[in-house]
């Protein structure tokens, strides 16, 4: 059985899809209609589309309720679940902070308090009406972005496209996050390193799995240091400061959606995260402030 | 499973025929008299419930209760009951991937109380009863009422019931408020009585719940709104003289629309000793099939985002034992102890067909201790 991989760039981010079938021009078939998908999403939830529903959602902003799709509302009602779990801290309209937290900047600049308090005053997931069939943001300036559940969304759509078209043994990996669909087709399951959150192009940890998804959320991606200190693009609404304990936090579950929420809920719950993924079940890989590696999915890096 | 194991109520005493009354072993399990009890009682019971998985404690429950039967006439008792659960620890972990296991995460506290009245006629008795449960989190009340009517001989016995109850869930991390559920529930049963020394039962018990079923604390966990259950028990005991002793069986067949049916049964042996002794070994097999919305590895086939959605293990396929012994003594001034002990383990492969794949093994132990007073 032949392994097709192919990579793509969506989402802002470079992608692989591997998929084991029958024949090499089955599995190019098939990866087509997954990449397919993912497009579609990225183009449906893109904040830089001006087309996209998070850019009529957000024009509309103190003005009328816009008509959403059941999609739209099903991954409304799945954010809702996560900011009530999260204790508000998973929040769909933080990104009025991302307007005053410039990680581009040179040199880089914390920004002040009066910048920070008219962010968080933009903030407010419970003020934002929405049912099955529209929503209104309350206020001028109010924003709503998919960016923390989007492409792991998508992730967990490749995996349900590719097992439709009959495909038992696949990953699907975008830009890090990672669903998988069965075994390898000899049974073994798939080893997945965690990225080193200090190394470039070095693991710190891997898991295996065979099923589902792990997903991370790190202070690497995006962030500056200064006098020593690091600050990351994980955003906490409540402070408007950036999540500030670990270096990355690896969440193991069945969907990609949900690893990537309780990773990023993780990482803002700082010293609790770890209570909070135990109390949903969830095996995890923690990098420590220390750079200690921990966790109950947590294996040696080879 | 264990989960609603752990909450089973302790057997209520009760007998069905004059020559069955007196049989050992056959009492317990009938819950069909037919007229007031001679003599009242007192039971005072503690139970020690603790739960693993991969050598790891998880849950651990403990819970004193009493309950008592008092004749107040020669047509009228009552029995009261209250329980007081303290729980602590982690629910069942997920994924079979995990090399070392976690800590805690839940502690709560439950008391439940039940009282109720029974009135007999001549054919015919009607019992009325109310019940109520309170966690920090989930207020739980209902109601029922039974009519049993006894034929000429007294040798059958029909049963109707009806209840009712209505839930509210408050979860604490505020991701339901004043959640209802509604709950009716209907019995239909009869017993007979095959000899003097054997006795058939069987009923079948249909309820309808409405309302919150989702668990709060999960971040992907959306059941229907609606819940139906279908049962059908039938139990048989059979005394025999020669060893003096009782063989209890039992079949449930359940089915649940949240797409799941189950298979139980029971066998028990129960053996008259000198001095008042009496030993009861038992052993059961129980087997689920997975929720229809229930998604474990492997994942991902047919799943719509946004559909009902569960990765609760409870809900899983798999198969499960149960095996304990139960020693108990009478003394003289109408006191009895007695000592309960419970052995259950599940694993997905004891189920036939296979169950969820990759799911760790489940084990669990009761230990009961009681006594209880005559007078």
């Amino acid at each position: 059985m032949p392994l097709v991989r192919t990579t793509f760039r969506a989402m802002a981010s470079d992608n692989e899809l591997q998929l084991f079938a029958a024949t090499e021009a089955r599995a190019r078939a098939v990866a087509a209609a997954a990449i397919a998908d993912v497009a579609r999403i990225e183009a449906k939830y893109s904040r830089y589309r001006d087309d996209s529903d998070t850019a009529r959602i957000n024009r509309a902003a103190g003005r009328a309720a816009v008509a959403i799709d059941a999609e739209t509302a099903a991954l409304l009602a799945y954010a809702d679940r996560c900011f009530t779990l999260s204790g508000g801290l998973f929040d769909l309209t933080s990104g009025a902070l991302r307007r005053v937290w410039n990680f581009r900047r040179a040199p880089p600049r914390v920004p002040d308090a009066r910048a920070l308090e008219a962010a968080r005053a933009l903030i407010g997931w419970t003020e934002v009406e929405w049912d099955e069939r529209t929503i209104r943001l309350p206020r001028a300036g109010m924003e709503i972005d998919f960016g923390g559940i989007g492409k792991e969304y998508a992730a967990d759509r490749v995996a349900t496209i590719v097992t439709e078209q009959g495909i038992a043994h696949g990953l699907v990996n975008l830009g890090g996050d990672v669903r998988v669909i069965g075994p390898q087709p000899d049974g073994t399951p798939w080893r997945i390193g965690i990225r080193h959150p200090r190394k470039e192009g070095a693991a710190a940890a891997a898991v295996t799995l065979d099923s589902g998804a792990v997903a991370t959320s790190g202070d690497y991606e995006r962030y500056f240091e200064i006098d020593g200190r690091r600050y990351c693009h994980i955003l906490n609404p409540r402070t408007g400061m950036p999540a500030a304990h670990w270096q990355s936090v690896s969440v193991i579950a069945p969907l990609c959606i949900v690893a990537g929420s309780c990773s990023t809920i993780a990482m803002l719950r700082e010293q609790e995260g770890e209570t909070f993924l135990r109390e949903q079940g969830l095996p995890y890989v923690a990098v420590a402030p220390d750079g200690s590696v921990r966790g109950p999915a947590l294996e040696p890096a080879r | 499973m264990a989960a609603t194991e752990r909450r089973r109520k302790p057997p209520r005493r009760g007998s069905l025929l004059a020559a069955a009354l007196a049989l050992p072993g056959i009492v317990p399990a009938a819950v069909h008299a037919q007229s007031v009890h001679d003599r009242g009682w007192i039971e005072l019971k503690y139970l020690d419930y603790r739960d693993w998985q991969s050598g790891a404690n998880r849950m651990g429950v403990k819970s004193p209760s009493f309950y008592t039967l008092i004749p107040v006439s020669d047509t009228v008792e009552v029995e009261g009951s209250v329980v007081y659960d303290a729980m602590s620890g982690a629910s069942p972990l997920y994924f079979n991937t995990l090399s070392g296991a976690s800590g805690l995460g839940v502690t709560d506290y439950r008391t439940a109380g039940e009282a109720k009245v029974t009135k007999y006629f001549g054919g015919w008795a009607i019992g009325v009863s109310g019940v109520a449960s309170s966690e920090r989190d989930y207020l739980s009340r209902g109601g029922a009422v039974d009519l049993r009517i006894f034929s000429d001989d007294r040798n059958r016995t029909y049963a109707f019931g009806f209840a009712g109850a209505n839930d509210r869930i408050n979860p604490t991390n505020g991701a339901a408020s004043n959640a209802p559920r509604n709950t009716v529930e209907f019995l239909v049963g009869i017993t007979q009585a095959l000899s003097a020394t054997a006795i058939v039962n069987s009923n079948v018990t249909y309820s309808y719940g409405h309302g919150y079923f989702n668990d709060p604390y999960k971040l992907l966990d959306k059941r229907p709104g609606d819940r139906s259950i279908i049962a059908w028990l039938t139990r048989y005991n059979q005394y025999f003289a020669e060893p003096d002793g009782t063989l209890r069986l039992s079949y449930r067949l359940l089915h649940d629309s949240f797409g799941s049916t189950s298979n139980t049964v029971t066998a028990a042996w129960v053996q008259t000793l000198p001095a008042g002794f009496s030993v009861t070994p038992q052993l059961r097999y129980y087997t689920q099939g997975a929720a229809s919305f229930f998604y474990g590895p492997p994942l991902g086939t047919g799943f719509v985002f946004g559909q009902p959605f569960t990765m609760d293990t409870r809900l899983s396929a798999f198969g499960a034992f149960t095996v304990g012994v139960d020693v108990a003594k009478a003394l003289s001034d109408g006191w009895s102890v007695d000592m309960r002990f419970d052995y259950y383990r599940q694993e997905s492969n004891w189920r036939p067909g296979g169950g969820t794949p990759d799911l760790l093994p489940f084990s669990a132990r009761w230990i009961l201790v009681g006594v209880t007073k005559a007078f």
